[in-house]
């Protein structure tokens, strides 16, 4: 975390940069069947983050040696466009996204019921083309949303949200001038009905009332999310969710 | 690209429908998909398309680098496409390094824009021998369905007519519009059922052969031309395709700012 403790992020009535008080999220939008050829797709919207997810399959998986017997393997790719930051990025894999795929794979293949389809594979693609912060958890959201979409059953949807510290306040849903100056990043994935978590990371430095106060807006973030998936699922679905 | 098993019934199936100068989608053999594009749609690039013909969606942006000048051309910037076709565009298309398609996608777009000469490269030069602005444009496909050429290229004018210079953000002076000063068009035909057809969707390229690629400048000037995949044509049949693109690059040139 970059940790400048001397720029004012918050002024004395609790209002951040973006006007926001400490437990707001950014405004959210979701769109599901965006990608035409894609058998589920989303786009989320969350604040200036833009992130699509397309999924295909479920499918043969191959090469063989990443079949399994009893279960589909989801094969997940989050990707930055080379247009989606300030400074282009060079396009290609690096270890960041990496391990990003690897964790949001992992929290997917928690909530997928992937015993239904053996040896095959369900890939998921997701895709920043505009980044802000936080472009994981919508990453994670946007995948949960494509994977409703292609009719993937699921015993629950996964949102994702987090919380840090600027200014030592606990804050929610941290947009990039905040993540620049922050001193702590708690990103959570949510199961929207049990509550559960099947994601988790954090950095920087938090106390342990911090901790639980970034824990409880993410807790208490995902809500309104969840309405907004179920509300693209219908539109995209006609009707039914 | 995950070479898609032959579809010997599609190919027949296509063969059976030209005979009849009929198509997949209905359109006839020169008529193109309605293209929309939207200029504007990346919050962090300097110039931004999309273009949506079908279920064919791109997306081109634009960013600028600050580069040392080449040593031969030392008020000369620069100018770089690069494509890519990532696995959400498509099942048929994988994960890994660009594939020779992507790769050939990306120089077909760019030298039609090189060498049009639209861009003035003399005009991105910043201090002579030590400093010039670098152009990059990316073209970004998110969903597949047919003609990538021709809806990159589109983007990529629409982007690029768009662009601005970052020179604040830079510290070498004032933001100021990208010059851009024409307007090469792509047009794409690809042979099904035995004959050329402009615009082919997916299906039809599957179910196709050889395809060319003609990018024409204002006043009908021809900057780049390529045959790809196997097959060969006649004088003739490029002749009615060339006549074609003339109208049609026209006409995709008036959707452009």
């Amino acid at each position: 975390m970059g940790g400048y403790g001397d720029v004012q992020m918050i002024d004395e009535n609790g209002i951040r940069v973006d006007g926001r008080t400490a437990g707001d999220i950014r405004p959210v939008e979701i769109r599901a069947g965006v990608i035409p050829v894609a058998d589920g797709s989303a786009e989320v919207i969350w604040g200036t983050n833009h992130v699509i997810a397309a999924v295909y399959g479920p499918m043969e998986a191959h090469p063989r040696k990443i079949q399994k017997q009893d279960r589909a393997v989801l094969d997940v790719r989050y990707n930055m466009a080379p247009f989606s930051t300030t400074d282009r990025i060079r396009p290609g894999f690096n270890r960041r996204s990496r391990e990003i795929s690897k964790v949001t794979a992992e929290a997917l293949e928690t909530v997928v019921l992937t015993e239904l389809y053996p040896r095959s594979k369900i890939r998921v693609e997701i895709e920043v083309i505009t980044a802000e912060a936080g472009t994981r958890c919508a990453g994670i959201t946007a995948a949960s949303v494509a994977l409703a979409d292609a009719g993937i059953p699921m015993t629950d949807m996964v949102i994702s949200v987090a919380s840090g510290k600027i200014n030592g306040i606990v804050v929610c849903d941290l947009n990039k001038e905040e993540d620049n100056y922050g001193e702590a990043d708690l990103p959570m994935g949510i199961c929207a009905n049990s509550g559960a978590l099947v994601f988790l990371q954090m950095d920087g430095d938090l106390s342990p009332e911090e901790f639980q106060q970034a824990w409880d807006y993410n807790m208490e973030a995902i809500a309104p999310v969840h309405v907004l998936m179920i509300e693209a699922l219908e539109k995209a679905n006609g009707g039914e969710s | 690209m995950a070479a898609p098993p032959v579809p010997e019934l599609l190919r027949a199936h296509l063969a059976e429908l030209a005979k009849n100068d009929e198509r997949l989608d209905g359109r006839g053999r020169f008529e193109g998909r309605a293209v929309e594009i939207e200029t504007g749609v990346l919050a962090r690039a300097e110039g931004s398309a999309r273009v949506v013909m079908g279920d064919t969606i791109v997306l081109a942006g634009v960013k600028f680098q600050i580069m040392t000048p080449y040593p031969d051309r030392p008020t000369s910037g620069g100018f770089m496409t690069s494509a890519e076709v990532r696995p959400v565009s498509g099942v048929h298309w994988e994960a890994g390094p660009p594939s020779p398609e992507a790769i050939e996608l990306g120089r077909v777009v760019d030298r039609g824009i090189r060498e049009s000469g639209c861009l003035d490269m003399e005009d991105l030069c910043i201090l002579p021998g030590e400093k010039a602005w670098q152009v990059i444009l990316d073209v970004f496909a998110l969903s597949d369905d047919g003609n990538l050429f021709d809806a990159f290229a589109t983007a990529a004018m629409a982007a690029l007519r768009t662009a601005v210079i970052p020179g604040e953000r830079f510290d070498v002076g004032e933001d100021r519009p990208l010059p851009v000063s024409k307007k090469p068009m792509m047009c794409s035909y690809h042979r099904v059922g035995g004959r050329y057809v402009y615009d082919a969707v997916r299906r039809e390229e599957i179910g196709g052969a050889e395809r060319i690629h003609i990018t024409l400048g204002d006043d009908d000037h021809v900057h780049s031309l390529q045959k790809g995949l196997k097959g060969a044509f006649t004088a003739d049949e490029f002749a009615e395709i060339m006549d074609h693109a003339r109208q049609r690059c026209a006409e995709l040139r008036n959707m452009i700012e």
